[in-house]
Parts: structure tokens; C-alpha cells; sequence
């Protein structure tokens, strides 16, 4: 489907139920929806729907950024203490390396 | 058609060509040229990881020859062209050698290779200077790694028990050798200053374990729900014990199943000794020396045993009987002795399916131990305290060490203290100090122990070869040729003192015979273990007609479950045959279920003997017990790390400058490729000028 070919009201349908949909632990939606609605926000020129458009695209922007943070921090934190957190660590894994700790 | 006998012609010509100069080869193998030798593996207990692993796509060095220890300096002091595989001769795999390499790191040594030239040798163990020193009674007097006098392998340099960060890589075969020496002196042996400007010769190694920290956390990871992958990081190192009576056990009826009706009032006397050795690389190592003159002497004694005895009715008291035990993987923190002790204390022994009643301790009368025998003029009854029965025994061995009649002279010592040498005895001590433990032991004199060097030349074993028949018993004046001074006569004259001993134990009055074992029985026993598993002992206590053993002796290592178990296949056949009795009046047809075996026998035709021997598990308690505590020393916890393969192959290495330049153009090639195809994209107009219509679509 193309995006910008749909009617406006579709669109703000599309990109409110991208924006709620993100909230069950889907950060790839959010991220979706930012590069998706982008262009219908912030580069055409306005319609009645574009604020609210780009309220829905701003939000996701905020949670995906949230999400990166959050997650660069954990896996951080995680590689460097895997071997200190033993048992723990292991636990946690799918993938745990052959040949080293 | 002229054209037809031009073609044929061609054809022709080029068929004759090919056949002259076609080569099928790969080009990868005539890049590398495959070694062949063994691997050093990694090994893990409750608290370490120990041996070798090489980097995941393989470990790769430059040869270089160490002759003397001078040229190790050359590796050790910023090589120009690292890394480096040194390839280094028995007497110069030292301790500190090797703690050098290590120190050196990865970046500098990445393999290193022991190569097969013992000319100069003096000295190779590296098991430690007490073995088994954390599963043996804990005191100071047992064994001291500091004072040479009393630690039981004063040569030791413990190299088994470290970690290494590079792979070790035996060659044992010459001809491998000098495939290395020729590669090395042709392309790296001159001009050292410009090694990194040439081509040199270089090693492969892929050794990659998948294990690694301690088996605590490798079982824990190979036990793990998550475990995607199913990958499996090591195994427990388990064998199989392997146990026989002199006189065969009732079988337990069915309602005895119970614990309490199975407790009867038999009485045994334990005779054990160790069934496996160890060695630093995968497949080597025969343990001449450290184990199997312990097991030749416990077989001789079980033989004569079921020789001289009478039936088990005439003895004195009807209820004796003798339990030989050859315990699996002792070399490893006693695995087969520890399980052996966890069984009898548990009712566990014999297992149910053995169906017969169960021994615990108030059954046992006292162990006799024999541990390792290296020098036999020196050899020593050891126990914790000098107990009547310690008393007794020994007087009645030196009684036959030391009688005229039969011209031993040997002379049998005593030493009753906690300096008690590493053998299966001290599991049982462990768990009870007063338990009537006895063990015969020689001072250590076994420059190899533990050592791919502990073969048939480490005991002096010349093959006597005599074809006679080993199940009789000679006369004390007949030798069979053999000197006094060989293995076979020394086998013969320990076996036939304990044996008698026990003789005299067991039927309350002293053996007046002239019988004793047969030296022609230890030739055989040993040719089979030391040279050739095709070997007529192996024969005999075969069924009939069943597949030859291989030409090579079997292997005594105590490996992982679903490992080649041949040496306890082999000692479980030789002692049922050895310690069975004949049953001439019953058909082959009628052989066919256990406690009844047919054997082919000496002669090969076959006969059906009544035999008592069996196997029991040799798996360390602690990977029984759930949520054991591995720090706890409580039970042996090796394992071994899985690897899914070995393998080891020279080339030629370019030098640096040349890596570097052949990627530099590639990368050149790339960027000029791209360069290119833009601007041919960019002027598409010029080249594809008339593009038709119905194609512009698909392209625009």
C-alpha cells in the first residue's frame, strides 16, 4: 500500500493505531511508524489531520528512543557481568559461547 | 568427413596429453600437507579448567625447531614474524619451559608441538608430585609436594593440571617428524632477520574445546531447558569397574530382593587394584608401569587362587570368599573406587539386575590393595595402623618371600602411618579411617608416570613369545626360559607370594605346594596390553571364532560414556576366564546364559566354564547427587570437554607484506569496480541507444 496515496483520515487512523499498538512491548512499531508518517508530518503541506499526525509520530519517536537507551544500557551491562553473574547469566541465555566463560 | 578424422585426431592427442599430465588434485591439497599425531584435550573438575584447545578456526604458527634450550630465547625475546610453534623434544618439555611459553602469550607462541625424540630424555611425568592429593586422606603426613622423600611421583611437574592458552600437538611417528624438520629447515632455518618479509613454513592446529571454566558450569550448561542448540560441553569422564569371586554367589531368589533379606553372612576378602592410567594426549599412553603391573599381579593372584583353593564347602569357614575389584578411572580422584563406596553404603552393590544378595561393609573381612609395584625388591605393606590382622598378613608374605623352598628373596617391609601411597584404599580410609585397608605398594621409582613414555620398554618387557599353554600351573624350578631378573619372573614371584598368603588366610594352613604362577600367563597378559590386542590370552577368553582383537594395544584411559571401554571389556573376559571353572559335561547349546560362558579357550575349540565376573558403573557420585556442591571435594567431578575434531596440517604462510598487499588490491579492484560500473549506468543512453518500448518499462 502507498502510504501517501490514502486518504488523510486513513492516515491518521494508520498512524494512531501504530502509535497504540507500540505500547504492547512492540518498539519496532514505533520506529516503523517515525519513518513511516515522517513525510505525512513534517513535509507535506498541512491538512487538518497533520497535528495530530505529528503529535502520534513525535510520541513514537520519544518511546523508540526510550527503548534504544534502555536496551543498549541492558546489553551493556549484561556482557560485561555474564560471567560474573554465573548460574544467573546462564539462565538468562538462548546462546551461551562454546570454549570460553 | 575429413572434418570427423580432424576432430577424432584432436581428441585423440588431447586424451594421450591428459593422461600424462592431468591432475585431479585440489588445489587446498596441495597447499597443505596433513600431520598426523595427537592431541592434548581439555579436562575440567569442580573448580578448573585444565590442558589445551587451539582458537575456533584453528591455531597457526610458524615451525621452529628447539634443539637446546638456547633456542628458545629467539621465541621468547620479541620473534620477528610471530606467532610461533615451537616444536620441542621430550627432555625439554619442562615445567619451566612451558610456563615460559605461556607467560610469552598467544600473540607470540600460538601452538606448540612435542615431538617424538626421547634420545636425551631422562624424566617425563607431569602428573603431580601426589596424585589425587584432594581425594585422598587429608593430612600432612599422606603426601608432601615439597619434600621429594615422601611425595608418591617425586617427578611430577604437574603440566596435567594447567591450563594452557595454545594447543599442544604430539608427534609420535618419524617420518612426520622429519616432514616438519624438512619444511622448517628448507623455509624458516636461515636468515631469522627476515622473516617477515618471506613465506615461512607454518602449522595448523584445530584442537577447539567446547567446555570451558569448571564442570560445574559446562554441566550445568549441558543439562540447561534454554539449551537451543542441544550443544553438548562435556561429558563425565565414566568407565566400568570390573569385579569377579574366586567362588561363584548363589543367585538371590526373587522375594530376597528386599534390602534387609539380601544382607547374608558372607565373608570377603577384597583384593583390588587400578584399571585405567592417564596421559596428556588423546589415545597415547599405555601405563606399563603406574597400573597395569598392578593389574597383571591381580590376575595372576585370581588365577592361582582358583587353582590351589579347595571347593568353597572344605574351607574352615564355609562363608569366605575373595571379591577382586579392578576399580575404572582411579587416575581421576579415585572415580571406580568412590562408586564402589557410595554403592555398598547405599545397598547398591552388586546392582539388582546381577541378581545376587547384596554386600555392604559388615561383609568385607579386610582389602588387600595393590597399588603401583615399580621396583619389587622395595615393596612395602602399608596400612593406617598396625593392627593384628596388618601383623599377620605381612608375616605370612615374608614367609613366602623369604622361604628357601621357593627362592624368592624378596623381603617385604612395613609402614604403618598415615603415609599411605594414592591408591583405591584411600576412598575406603576416607569414609571410615578404621576400615582394615592393607595395600602393597613399592617405593616409586616410575620416572614416567602418567606419561605417554610408561610403554613396554618403561618395564623391560621383552615378548617371550613360548606358545605354551598359560592356564597351568609350573613347578617354582621351571621359569620358561625366562630370566630372573625379567618382568614375567618378577610378575610371577609377587603374584605367587600374595596368592599363597591369601591361600593360607583362607584355608587356615600354609601352602606346602611347589605350584606357582605361570610367567608364561604374564608374558601373554602383557604382550596383549603393551603390543597387540590380537593376542592369544585375548583369544582364549573370546567367544569362539569372534572377531580378531586390533593389532594395537587397547586403550586405558577411562574415557566418557559411550568411549571405546576396551581395556574393561578385555580385563572382564581375561579374569571370567581365568577365575571360572570348567563344566566339561555341558554342551555348547547349553552355554548360553550367565553365570554359564563359552570360551574358545586355549586351544580355541571351546569349553563352557561357570564364571563370576561382572561389571559395576564407574561414575563419580557427584553427577548422581542433585544440587552437589562441586567446591565441596567430596567426590571426583572430571570431565571432559567435547571437540568436534583434531587435526593438524603444515603450509605455507605468505608474510605479512604480502597479506597486505593481496588485500590492498582487492580492495583497490572493488572501488575501481564500482567507479566503473557508475559510470557506464550514468551513460546507459549511449550504450543501449534504441531500448524498445516495451521493455523501457521494466527497466525506467
Amino acid at each position: 500500500m502507498d502510504f501517501s496515496k490514502a486518504p488523510n483520515p486513513r492516515k491518521l487512523q494508520l498512524c494512531r493505531t501504530y502509535f497504540y499498538a507500540g505500547f504492547a512491548l512492540l518498539p519496532f512499531v514505533w520506529a516503523i511508524n517515525v519513518c513511516w508518517c515522517f513525510e505525512e508530518a513534517f513535509r507535506k503541506p498541512p491538512f487538518p489531520e497533520q497535528s495530530q499526525i505529528k503529535r502520534f509520530v513525535i510520541y513514537s519517536a520519544v518511546g523508540t528512543l526510550l527503548w534504544i537507551v534502555a536496551l543498549i544500557a541492558w546489553i551493556i551491562i549484561f556482557q560485561t557481568n555474564r560471567t560474573a553473574w554465573g548460574a544467573t547469566a546462564d539462565y538468562m541465555s538462548f546462546m551461551i559461547p562454546l570454549g570460553s566463560a | 568427413m575429413e572434418k570427423r578424422v580432424h576432430a577424432a585426431a584432436i581428441w585423440l592427442l588431447m586424451l594421450l596429453h591428459g593422461a600424462a599430465f592431468a591432475q585431479g588434485e585440489r588445489t587446498r591439497d596441495k597447499m597443505y600437507q596433513p600431520i598426523v599425531g595427537a592431541g592434548c584435550f581439555r579436562r575440567l573438575n569442580g573448580t578448573h579448567q585444565t590442558g589445551c584447545s587451539s582458537t575456533h578456526a584453528g591455531s597457526v604458527g610458524v615451525l621452529h625447531l628447539i634443539n637446546v634450550e638456547a633456542d628458545l630465547e629467539f621465541l621468547l625475546a620479541s620473534p620477528p614474524s610471530p606467532p610461533y610453534a615451537p616444536m620441542i623434544p621430550p627432555h625439554l618439555f619442562t615445567r619451566r619451559n612451558l610456563l615460559r611459553l605461556i607467560e610469552a602469550g598467544p600473540s607470540n607462541i600460538s601452538v606448540v608441538l612435542l615431538i617424538n625424540k626421547p634420545e636425551k630424555m631422562k624424566q617425563f611425568s607431569h602428573e603431580l608430585n601426589c596424585p589425587n592429593q584432594y581425594s585422598s586422606l587429608n593430612n600432612s603426613e599422606t603426601c608432601d609436594a615439597s619434600n621429594p622423600a615422601t611425595s608418591w611421583n617425586p617427578w611430577g611437574t604437574g603440566l596435567l593440571h594447567e591450563d594452557f592458552p595454545f594447543p599442544i600437538y604430539y608427534i609420535a611417528d618419524t617420518e612426520e617428524i622429519s616432514k616438519l624438520e624438512k619444511c622448517f629447515l628448507k623455509f624458516n632455518n636461515f636468515n631469522y632477520e627476515t622473516h617477515a618479509l618471506r613465506s615461512l613454513c607454518a602449522i595448523e592446529v584445530k584442537s577447539f574445546m567446547s567446555a570451558a571454566v569448571s564442570s560445574e558450569v559446562c554441566i550445568r550448561r549441558t543439562r540447561f531447558i534454554n539449551n537451543l542448540s542441544g550443544s553438548k560441553y562435556c561429558d563425565p569422564l565414566e568407565g566400568r569397574n570390573v569385579y569377579a569371586t574366586v567362588y561363584p554367589r548363589n543367585v538371590s531368589s526373587v522375594e530376597a530382593e528386599e534390602t534387609e533379606l539380601a544382607i547374608t553372612s558372607e565373608k570377603f576378602i577384597l583384593v583390588t587394584c587400578r584399571l585405567d592410567t592417564a596421559s596428556m594426549f588423546d589415545g597415547v599412553g599405555l601405563g606399563a608401569m603406574d597400573s597395569l603391573v598392578g593389574l597383571s599381579i591381580l590376575t595372576q593372584v585370581a588365577h592361582l587362587l582358583r587353582e590351589l583353593l579347595p571347593p568353597q564347602s572344605s574351607l574352615p569357614d564355609n562363608r569366605r570368599n575373595v571379591l577382586f575389584v579392578t576399580f575404572n578411572g582411579e587416575s581421576y580422584d579415585y572415580i571406580g573406587s568412590q562408586r564402589f563406596v557410595y554403592d555398598v553404603e547405599r545397598f547398591a552393590f552388586p546392582k539388582s539386575s546381577a541378581r545376587r544378595n547384596l554386600i555392604t561393609f559388615d561383609n568385607i573381612e579386610f582389602m588387600l590393595d595393590i597399588g603401583t609395584l615399580d621396583d619389587i625388591a622395595n615393596i612395602k605393606l602399608h596400612a593406617l595402623s598396625g593392627t593384628p590382622l596388618a601383623q599377620k598378613l605381612l608375616q605370612q608374605l615374608n614367609n613366602y618371600a623369604q622361604s628357601p623352598r621357593y627362592g624368592f628373596n624378596l623381603n617385604i617391609q612395613s609402614e604403618m602411618s598415615y603415609h599411605i601411597p594414592p591408591t583405591s584404599a584411600q576412598s575406603f580410609l576416607r569414609r571410615d579411617p578404621k576400615f582394615p585397608a592393607l595395600i602393597l605398594n613399592a617405593k616409586p621409582a616410575n620416572k614416567y608416570y602418567h606419561s605417554i613414555y610408561d610403554d613396554a620398554d618403561n618395564v623391560v618387557f621383552n615378548y617371550g613369545n613360548t606358545s605354551q599353554d598359560f592356564t597351568l600351573l609350573p613347578d617354582v624350578g621351571d621359569t620358561k626360559n625366562f630370566k630372573a631378573d625379567s618382568l614375567q619372573m618378577k610378575v610371577r614371584n609377587v603374584s605367587s607370594i600374595v596368592a599363597m598368603a591369601l591361600y593360607e588366610t583362607l584355608t587356615g594352613k600354609e601352602y606346602t605346594g611347589s605350584k606357582v604362577a605361570n610367567p608364561v600367563l604374564a608374558d601373554e597378559f602383557f604382550y596383549c596390553f603393551l603390543l597387540s590386542a590380537d593376542c592369544p590370552l585375548f583369544k582364549a577368553a573370546s567367544y569362539p571364532g569372534s572377531p580378531k582383537g586390533l593389532p594395537m594395544p587397547p586403550m586405558r584411559y577411562v574415557s566418557v560414556l559411550g568411549g571405546p571401554q576396551e581395556s574393561s571389556g578385555w580385563t572382564y573376559r581375561v579374569l571370567g576366564y581365568l577365575l571360572s571353572q570348567k563344566q566339561p559335561k555341558i554342551p555348547k547349546d547349553n552355554c548360553t546364559i550367565l553365570p554359564l560362558h563359552y570360551f574358545a579357550g586355549f586351544n580355541g575349540v571351546g569349553e563352557c566354564r561357570l564364571t563370576t565376573q561382572n561389571y559395576s558403573s564407574a561414575l563419580s557420585p557427584a553427577f548422581l547427587i542433585d544440587d552437589y556442591d562441586w567446591r565441596s571435594g567430596n567426590y571426583s567431578t572430571w570431565t571432559e570437554s567435547t571437540w568436534s575434531l583434531f587435526s593438524a596440517r603444515i603450509f605455507l604462510r605468505p608474510s605479512n607484506v604480502h597479506q597486505v598487499t593481496t588485500l590492498s588490491v582487492g580492495i583497490v579492484v572493488l572501488i575501481v569496480s564500482f567507479c566503473v560500473v557508475y559510470i557506464i549506468s550514468s551513460r546507459s543512453e549511449v550504450l543501449f541507444e534504441d531500448l524498445p518500448a516495451s521493455n523501457a518499462a521494466l527497466f525506467g
